[in-house]
């Protein structure tokens, strides 16, 4: 069992080092890491823009700079969060309590470093995680037949549902319609055209790239343009030293443990993920602490703990999707979108069919958190002089950039045209409370819980009472049934809007 | 008289229900099938069901629950924002990268207050030089630099 461990990473490294690799997951790094650092823009928007430039490349590298600009993304992120106070995304709230209060104190560098530090750490973890755990869950995976993946749909978008931010209601909504919208085009079994109403470039379903672009890309621009003071940095903060002294690392250390583990098991949830993971280690260590009265004032656990738990949790929910196929959240659906654009179809299959895919991909995010690491950290004095780049002059490239980015795939105005529109819709929805989130995670299934579905009910003849008669598919809906008992029930439901205030 | 209580709430409603009941219509075209045989209406008449069944829901929970109001809407970012990717869409073939990069960074300048016509010029020039350099030339994607190709 070790032997194979070691096995498999020795050809996952194999396939990842070569000069061009590393050089994409350099340059993914670099480029997640510059556009995640914009003020306002968080990881996902900053995947969605940056998609488009890994479309040429062969697979294997273009999942590599994807694993990079992923990193990046998250890393960029918590560097906003600090420095300037501006979260990009839910995730990174946490980081700016403690890190922003850091900063203040003129501790910018050394909020910056254990962030870099412990993600590294943490990264490190999360890919001996997925070396370990994937290959058994993708053994169980090979034993789940239709009803049993269609059931385990249902659990993951449910869990998603729930651990979104916002009323559950609407993210169900958005849920079903993304799975609708995932169904425009020609229908596989019969080959007859849905939702198209003529148009012939919805015959292939509707692009990836327009949709996701147009919802966060687009309206994030509009939003920030809405702000009566455009999100402009003001720091009081100077960066001193950018290494933490010795009394740094004996308070964080722990915590980076503590949030690596608990990422890492909370990644492997579906439906979990960084935000999650953050959230629950910051509740932790402000838990635990001798004196949590620190916390919010520059407590340096409070950025150790959480930016470690998100880093694991972003590595080992890299799992559901390689090895079930299922993304757990919105990030890991626009990886599985840039896979499946790729021709690969994520699941078990890949890991037996593919090894040196999915061994080089698990490689590549190690790699890609050493490059955080070993560039990001000294390159930090360019970042800083970027965020004082005024908005006005950043959001015409940005938009300029995605416009390019969706056109330059495949030379479409009706692409374009669609991009406007979902962020017409996306805007409109958002006005109305409903996060754009749940709505990808549905896109991207949409087709896949058709299929599995219909072969169910093929297998039972029409009777749905297959998804309860197949123990593993039971099994999956009576965890389903248990979650939604518990958010219905009154005291849970105040928990977590609890937490999701803090 | 209904009062609305939350607004977002019942928004989000009639939006969902709106979606739903176009999924009905136009689903109903298709084979719905029979449980065993899914037709290719089938799943997506069921998804239109129940989005409507949360619409609704929702439109009720705005009428009868307290809920936050909506952030007025401004129109001038979005029009601009969208005006721009539609002018870059539809030009871009006839006039090339270079000249729809400036058009397109004056048009999303005019999204907020207060433009400085020159500086937007300056920096739509910098980005037209910089995506066809980096586009065109170096990835060589396939777009027109310039018009008539």
């Amino acid at each position: 069992m070790e032997f194979d461990l070691l096995q498999n990473l020795a050809t996952g490294f194999g396939a990842a080092v070569s000069f061009k690799n590393l050089g994409f997951a350099l340059l993914g790094c670099l480029l997640g890491t510059l556009i995640g650092v914009l003020p306002g823009i968080g990881p996902i928007p900053t995947i969605a823009m940056l998609l488009p430039i890994t479309f040429g490349l062969e697979p294997l590298s273009s999942l590599i700079m994807l694993a990079g600009i992923y990193y990046g993304a998250q890393y960029g992120g918590s560097t906003t969060s600090i420095l300037v106070n501006i979260p990009g995304e839910a995730g990174s709230i946490v980081t700016c309590l403690d890190g922003h209060a850091m900063a203040k104190q003129g501790r910018a560098g050394a909020a910056l470093a254990v962030a870099a530090l412990g993600s590294f750490l943490a990264g490190c973890v999360g890919t001996v995680f997925i070396a370990a755990f994937g290959p058994p869950l993708a053994a169980i995976a090979q034993e789940f037949n239709s009803p049993d993946y269609f059931s385990l749909m249902v659990l993951g978008l449910v869990t998603a549902v729930i651990l979104a931010h916002g009323s559950v209601l609407k993210a169900v909504g958005m849920v079903l319609v993304g799975l609708l919208l995932g169904l425009v085009g020609t229908d596989v079994n019969s080959g007859l055209t849905r939702y198209t109403f003529g148009v012939s470039e919805l015959w292939d379903g509707i692009d990836f790239l327009p949709l996701v672009i147009g919802l966060f890309g687009i309206v994030e621009i509009i939003r920030n343009l809405e702000q009566p003071t455009l999100p402009r940095p003001q720091f009081s903060a100077k960066m001193r030293d950018l290494w933490p002294g010795a009394k740094d690392f004996s308070e964080s250390w722990r915590a980076v443990l503590r949030g690596t583990a608990l990422g890492s098991i909370l990644g492997i949830l579906p439906g979990g993920g960084a935000v999650l993971a953050a959230f629950a280690s910051y509740t932790l260590e402000k838990k635990i602490a001798k004196d949590p009265s620190r916390f919010g004032k520059g407590a340096i656990e409070g950025v150790a703990g959480p930016e470690s738990a998100n880093n694991a949790a972003a590595q080992t929910s890299f799992i559901p999707l390689l090895t079930l196929g299922l993304p757990s959240n919105a990030i890991m659906a626009l990886m599985m979108g840039a896979m499946i654009i790729q021709g690969i179809q994520p699941g078990s299959a890949v890991m037996t069919k593919r090894p040196d895919l999915f061994w080089g991909m698990v490689a590549s995010m190690w790699i890609g958190n050493l490059m955080l690491l070993v560039i990001n950290l000294p390159l930090i004095g360019i970042w800083v002089r970027l965020l004082s780049v005024p908005y006005r002059l950043l959001y015409p490239a940005i938009l300029l950039f995605c416009v390019i980015g969706i056109y330059g795939t495949n030379t479409n105005i009706a692409q374009l045209v669609l991009c406007a529109v979902f962020a017409v819709f996306g805007y409109i929805l958002l006005r109305f409370g409903c996060e754009p989130a749940p709505l990808v995670l549905g896109f991207i299934l949409g087709p896949l819980m058709e299929e599995n579905l219909r072969r169910s009910l093929v297998i039972s003849r029409g009777d749905p009472m297959v998804f309860l008669e197949r123990p593993i598919s039971a099994v999956l809906l009576a965890a389903t049934v248990a979650i939604v008992v518990l958010i219905v029930l009154p005291q849970f439901r105040r928990t977590r809007e609890e937490a999701f205030q803090e | 008289m209904l009062r609305v209580r939350s607004p977002q709430d019942l928004g989000a409603g009639l939006v969902f229900t709106l979606i739903g009941l176009a999924g009905f219509y136009f689903g109903t075209d298709l084979t719905f099938g029979t449980a065993a045989r899914m037709g290719p209406g089938f799943f997506p008449v069921l998804l239109s069901g129940l989005i409507i069944a949360i619409g609704l829901v929702l439109a009720l929970k705005g009428v009868a629950v307290e809920g936050p109001p909506i952030e007025p809407v401004q129109l001038r970012p979005i029009s601009f924002i969208v005006a721009a990717i539609l002018i870059f869409g539809f030009l871009i073939e006839s006039i090339g990268l270079a000249l729809t990069a400036v058009l397109l960074t004056i048009f999303a300048a005019y999204a907020r207050p207060e433009v400085k016509l020159r500086e937007t010029i300056l920096l739509g020039v910098g980005l037209a030089m910089f995506t066809v350099l980096v586009f065109v030339y170096l990835l060589g994607q396939a777009l027109p630099a310039w018009w008539g190709r």
